[in-house]
């Protein structure tokens, strides 16, 4: 009797895990195939562009044999507007996410480990600033911006922080509360005052969530659109990557240039997707630490 | 009066003066985080607030009015008139279109108001027989919602259910799960202006691109379609774009959810001879409810407020709440109008956030 039933049972099993292995690869192409797209698009030349049907791998047009270009790589590197978007973008948000932690470590210090008046409606005000949307707040920025004449670049860095800020803030003091509060006692004890404590004790401790809310800040920097296509309408020279990718024009504008926009696009991912990958248990941290409470 | 205040200090104990040097030291730390959100943040949006009540313009020399709600009322006025049936003068009987076999209503310019205000359509609709036309004396902005909202509750319906499945496919240990969940994070890294460009040529109106070649190939189309100029396509072509990039975010979120659920739960279930289905909805879903709720509510604010997809795949050809009132301002420079815009916006936003919160029973915490 028993032995009768493990027969349809074990292949019901084997039919289960075909199902799921089906499944994984399914979903490994959904989630790399556009990018996959992006690379063999990024190796082809014009006239392979042009091929209809496109084809899946960069293939000759007439004998049909694999054929790669690099061409569009060396016209993207040739590009100096493309280079400078991508020099602004690398220094701008270096500077939003040193900003960003300097003062978003400060004030998550006080709200994760000071005693003072107005600690929960500030917890409060800079968690629905976690929400804020930014075009609510466009055409003040932009007007203020053109009435005083700072220039693109010092006004990005100073709008960015509306969104990089809360959120380290956020991070910061759930991290800092997590803290065991003797370390500040024993480091008074010693004689420290509690910003020294703070300096000297708390902010080592803090390194990894530095880390991890760093990189995350630095990548919405990287990735901000709305301020920064405004903010250098008349000013193109302070374009940032993202907007460079958009207005993309090739070196020859007849069409819209895809190849050279598809080699840009992954030369600008392939560095930002290794970073992730080496910060991937920080990020996934990261990313759900305001979601899961456990 | 003076001496009894003076001496208050003196009183006391140490622990009290220590306990007013760190209100003091939390003051001076939170400092320059309120100053720069009083800077991007609470002063730009009262002048924004003051300005959309203005007819304010850049670059231009008619002096800038108050003009009340005026902004208001041309972004929001709408207007809902019934089509009269096209009559044949010499039948006296309605006319029927000889293609299409349907009957013929009158145009909706002749319906819809012009003074004081010129009001164009939205759309038209049957209902019980008549004929409905809805006009708006900003038809771009009503539009704008009206789609915006569409997008952000397909989408969200979207990659919530792709979310949990693909939460619940790598949740089980597997060989190659630490690959699966690196290409998680390949759409969440690539920027959005990039990923826009990357689908737009994925859409683009020629065998070129992927989907027409799908498409050709499965026999359904010709391959010429234009997805992203065709109003039938836009919608649908941007949802696409949005689930995939965002559907990882949602499955990361997720999985970190079902990570912290006890798998003594699911033994209890399993010797209460619970099936898989059951297990899922009595075990998994309500434990998972809190964190499918936080996403939502980041998810939605999100959506509503999309501005680089719809910028860049579609620019003035289909407007996002947001990408209207950028254009407002740049090409128009109308500040005061774009501003009002920009209210709107933030009063839905804001509503949405208040209605989730609420409903969902978010705790902030």
């Amino acid at each position: 009797m028993a032995v009768r039933t493990v027969g349809p049972k074990k292949r019901a099993i084997k039919w289960n895990r075909v199902g799921f292995w089906l499944l994984i690869v399914l979903i490994a192409i959904f989630l790399l195939f556009p990018f996959y797209w992006a690379i063999n698009s990024s190796f082809k030349t014009e006239a392979q562009l042009r091929m209809t049907p496109g084809t899946f791998i960069p293939r000759d047009p007439d004998t049909g044999t694999i054929s790669l270009t690099m061409q569009n790589y060396s016209a993207v590197f040739a590009n100096s507007v493309f280079l400078g978007t991508l020099r602004n973008s690398v220094v701008l948000a270096t500077a939003v996410t040193t900003l960003a932690l300097t003062i978003g470590s400060f004030a998550g210090f006080a709200l994760g480990k000071l005693r003072f008046k107005g600690k929960t409606p500030s917890l409060y005000l800079i968690l629905s600033m976690t929400m804020f949307p930014q075009v609510a707040v466009l055409t003040g920025l932009y007007a203020v911006i053109q009435n005083l004449g700072i220039s693109a670049r010092p006004s990005m860095i100073l709008s960015y922080l509306l969104f990089t800020l809360p959120f380290t803030v956020w991070v910061l003091t759930s991290f800092f509360k997590a803290l065991p509060d003797d370390l500040i006692q024993s480091a008074q004890v010693d004689g420290a005052t509690p910003f020294q404590a703070f300096r000297l004790v708390l902010l080592p401790l803090t390194a990894p969530a530095l880390v991890t809310t760093g990189l995350l800040a630095f990548i919405a920097a990287f990735n901000e659109y709305l301020f920064a296509l405004t903010f250098t309408t008349i000013e193109p020279n302070a374009r940032t990557v993202p907007v460079g990718i958009a207005l993309f024009t090739g070196q020859v504008a007849r069409q819209e240039p895809f190849g050279e926009i598809m080699a840009a696009a992954v030369l600008v991912t392939v560095p930002l997707i290794v970073l992730v990958l080496i910060f991937q248990r920080r990020i996934i941290g990261g990313l759900t630490a305001g979601a899961v409470k456990g | 009066m003076t001496a009894a205040t003076e001496a208050k200090p003196q009183k006391l104990s140490k622990a009290g003066s220590l306990l007013d040097n760190e209100q003091r030291l939390a003051y001076w730390l939170l400092a320059p985080t309120f100053v720069i959100l009083f800077a991007v943040a609470f002063y730009p949006l009262g002048s924004v607030f003051y300005s959309s009540f203005t007819n304010d313009t850049f670059a231009s020399a008619v002096q800038t009015d108050f003009v009340g709600l005026e902004n208001y009322s041309n972004l929001l006025s709408v207007t809902l008139k019934e089509l009269p049936p096209e009559i044949d003068e010499a039948t006296g009987q309605q006319v029927i279109d000889a293609d299409t076999g349907e009957p013929e209503f009158v145009s909706s310019i002749q319906v819809l108001p012009r003074d004081p205000r010129r009001y164009r359509e939205v759309g038209t609709f049957g209902f019980f027989g008549k004929q409905y036309v809805f006009g708006a004396t900003d038809a771009d902005f009503i539009e704008s919602i009206y789609d915006t909202t569409r997008f952000s509750a397909v989408t969200l319906f979207f990659e919530t259910l792709l979310g949990l499945g693909i939460a619940i496919a790598l949740n089980t240990a597997f060989p190659g799960r630490g690959l699966m969940r690196a290409a998680m994070l390949v759409p969440w890294a690539i920027l959005t202006a990039v990923s826009s460009r990357i689908w737009e040529w994925m859409f683009i109106d020629t065998r070129a691109g992927f989907f027409n070649i799908i498409f050709q190939k499965l026999g359904f189309t010709d391959g010429q379609t234009p997805f992203l100029a065709d109003s039938a396509t836009q919608l649908p072509a941007a949802i696409i774009i949005d689930v995939w990039k965002t559907t990882p975010f949602m499955a990361l979120l997720l999985l970190a959810g079902l990570a912290i659920i006890p798998s003594e739960l699911y033994e209890a279930a399993e010797v209460d001879g619970a099936n898989k289905w059951k297990q899922f909805t009595a075990v998994t879903l309500p434990l998972l409810k809190p964190t499918l709720a936080v996403a939502l509510v980041f998810r939605t604010l999100d959506a509503l407020r999309v501005f680089d997809l719809f910028q860049i795949v579609f620019a003035q050809k289909k407007y996002s709440m947001a990408s209207f009132a950028y254009y407002q301002l740049i090409d128009s420079q109308a500040l005061g109008y774009s501003s009002a815009a920009s209210v709107i916006i933030f009063f839905i936003i804001t509503a949405f956030a208040i209605l989730y919160i609420r409903f969902l029973g978010v705790t902030s915490d």
